[in-house]
């Protein structure tokens, strides 16, 4: 026995300096690499991207591509964002769409979201599993598949070529997640809560909003991010819906670059870059509470 | 503070029937502990009494108020849930502040009444901190502290205690015992634990199936059980219930219970035994009340030894009679085998007599006045 050998003192430091090894296993190693590969596979098409918008056209075309650019130029980024030039007004006319319709969206789909959640969540009406499964059908089906039957209905509401259009169809998309995802934040609020809160002297409604609204702010902010770029990246209904040069937003006024004369690609990578900043940096400020919003319905009991 | 009056309740779930026609009056500074099996309906009743479910049938009444159709915000009462239910993004203070805030209780007004709750729990350092910075016992005190701030007309308490280890319930028993004595409160307490029944309430109202099955004072609840359920619910180690047919003979009227043995009955229980129309009984007696012997007596009933549980202060002797197994309290320093034959007796005047066709208690004047079946308003005794 260990004890006939050295002294309780002497086993109970050795035990003490022991450190737990790390062993690099082979599922490890794969795991790294696919990671790599996956960062590899998003990177690498952004940092192209970024190369590109800070060439000079003619650089842009050159073969074999530079990776860092000799000559720098910011040339279109100035170009894009000053209100003097034609190409700079048009384009902050779009990145103004863009703005406004992704907005009204985000908030429209919170306001409707967060009391669709909750109902489904805690209250006990007929037809509650059915109203559920029928919003969450809507997921099933390519978004294509509705362009027809919503222009259509749009054309009958004369909302053909308004904002107005843009925004009710991006709710149709953005809905059923975020409803699904709220009504999950919910289930995990035990319903004491909102007891103590009435028998404390709040309304049904008072409780909901001073005590279980602050508690799923990680999932309201969740499901707004995720509104806000369904509606920031959409492109084919903004192409069907809308006709006037004004009204377009940025996915499809990006397009323009394309048209005249030759494609004008630094610039139109330099719009890219621009148009992806507002999410990046909603992103960036926002993920801890979107990455514990998907992971917290999982988790907690 | 105020009288709580329940009349009739009745709550339907779908087709369920969870509270069935439960009237009680609790009086005004009473403690009233419902206690009963889990799925009994002591909760969803002390709901009903908060006005957080809907009630199918019946009224209840707070103090002079029907309170039946109003909002719980409005029934002015205060309830503990048994996980507390502490406003997670709220600091203590905010979670005390919090039923004053909603009555627009002026702003100084509420730090003093804060202040002065947080130094009768002793949580005066806490009120700074968050639910999820505190122990258990800690955010049980707020809990706690969140029903004592204001003044209620009556305070619920859904298994408070029942989330704490051992040590800090006996501790919190006592606690809230002395609350309830300081302040004069009414009282409503659910809880499964029989133990914190009998020591906190003044009077306990056992519930099972939905039913008010007897409402009294503990002593009552305990020595005077009005049916068989009561009887078996009450009481650790629970009651011996010894089946048996009633036989008279040569004027003397006996038990035959079912393996055969004989048990002769003093005159005040046969009279007990009269009453009863299906003409088998069940005699309970309790484990204390069970009298040992290593020698055949007469009138004695045999039995062998099934196990021994030295406990301490006393012994648990478990013993086989026919096919069934009762226990006894003996002496701290009985020792037997098992199986080794024993001869039990019981303490006349001490066991309960029930038919066994109703599962009611016998009494002498064959009337009982805590039937599960009088539909009139249970008064305490």
């Amino acid at each position: 026995m260990a004890s006939n050998a050295t002294s309780v003192e002497e086993r109970r430091e050795r035990a003490r300096r022991r450190k737990p090894k790390r062993q690099i296993r082979m599922s490890d190693v794969l795991a790294w690499f696919t990671l790599i590969l996956l960062l590899l596979f998003s990177l690498v098409p952004m940092a192209w991207m970024l190369s590109t918008s800070l060439k000079t056209q003619f650089a842009a075309l050159q073969l074999p591509p530079e990776w860092i650019p000799s000559n720098i130029t910011f040339e279109h980024y100035i170009r894009l964002l000053s209100p003097g030039s034609e190409v700079g007004q048009e384009f902050l006319r779009y990145f103004w769409n863009s703005i406004f319709v992704s907005t009204m969206t985000t908030l429209a789909a919170v306001a409707i979201a967060v009391p669709a959640g909750y109902a489904f969540s805690k209250f006990r009406f007929p037809g509650r599993q059915g109203f559920f499964i029928a919003v969450l059908i809507r997921n099933m089906f390519p978004a294509i598949v509705f362009l027809i039957p919503l222009f259509i209905m749009m054309r009958t509401f004369g909302l053909i070529d308004t904002h107005l259009a843009l925004i009710i169809t991006y709710l149709t998309f953005g809905l059923p997640l975020a409803i699904w995802l709220l009504k999950g934040f919910y289930d995990n609020i035990p319903t004491e809560l909102e007891y103590a809160a009435r028998i404390d002297g709040a309304s049904r409604f008072q409780a909901f909003i001073r005590i279980i609204m602050p508690l799923s702010t990680p999932g309201i902010i969740a499901t707004a991010i995720y509104a806000f770029i369904i509606a920031w990246n959409e492109y084919v209904y903004a192409l069907t819906f809308l006709s006037s040069r004004n009204l377009l937003t940025l996915p499809v006024g990006l397009q323009r670059f394309f048209d005249e004369f030759v494609t004008n690609w630094p610039g139109l990578m330099a719009a890219s870059f621009v148009m992806s900043i507002p999410v990046v940096i909603i992103f960036l400020v926002l993920q801890r509470f979107f990455i514990q919003a998907l992971t917290e319905g999982a988790v907690k009991s | 503070m105020a009288e709580v009056r329940l009349d009739g309740l009745i709550k339907y779930y779908d087709d369920v029937l969870a509270v069935d026609d439960v009237n009680l009056t609790i009086k005004d500074g009473d403690f009233v502990a419902l206690l009963g099996p889990s799925g009994c309906g002591k909760t969803t009743t002390l709901n009903l009494i908060a006005g957080l479910i809907d009630l199918s049938d019946g009224e209840i009444w707070i103090g002079d108020r029907d309170v039946t159709d109003l909002d719980p915000k409005d029934r002015d009462i205060a309830m503990v849930f048994q996980n507390y239910a502490l406003y997670p993004t709220k600091t203590v203070y905010n979670n005390l502040a919090f039923p004053l805030q909603m009555r627009k209780t002026p702003k100084n007004a509420i730090d003093e009444r804060v202040r002065k709750t947080a130094e009768m729990l002793s949580i005066t350092h806490l009120l700074d901190r968050l639910p999820r910075e505190l122990s258990g016992g800690q955010q049980q005190r707020v809990a706690l502290g969140r029903a004592l701030v204001r003044n209620p007309r009556a305070f619920l308490m859904d298994e408070p205690l029942s989330n704490l280890d051992a040590k800090l319930r006996v501790q919190m028993r006592a606690e809230l015992k002395r609350f309830h004595q300081t302040l004069n409160a009414t009282m409503i307490y659910v809880t499964h634990d029989q133990l914190e029944a009998m020591t906190m309430a003044d009077n306990i109202a056992v519930m099972s199936d939905g039913r008010v099955q007897q409402y009294g004072p503990p002593e009552e609840i305990f020595y005077d059980p009005a049916n068989l359920f009561v009887a078996g619910f009450i009481g650790s180690p629970a009651m011996n219930f010894l089946h048996g047919e009633i036989s008279t003979e040569n004027g003397v009227t006996s038990v035959k219970g079912d393996p055969g043995w004989v048990y002769p009955l003093t005159p005040a229980n046969a009279q007990k035994a009269s009453h009863c129309t299906s003409g088998r009984i069940i005699i309970g007696a309790r484990p204390a009340n069970l009298i040992l012997s290593r020698e055949e007596h007469p009138g004695m009933i045999p039995g062998s030894v099934y196990t021994v549980e030295p406990t301490g202060d006393t012994t648990f002797v478990h013993i086989t009679i026919g096919d069934q197994i009762y226990v006894a309290i003996t002496d701290p320093f009985f020792r037997a085998e098992p199986d080794d034959p024993i001869w039990v007796d019981l303490e006349d005047d001490r066991i309960h007599i029930f038919d066994e066709a109703t599962e009611e208690v016998l009494r002498e004047d064959g009337l009982n006045s805590q039937s599960i079946h009088g539909k009139k308003t249970l008064q305490p005794a």
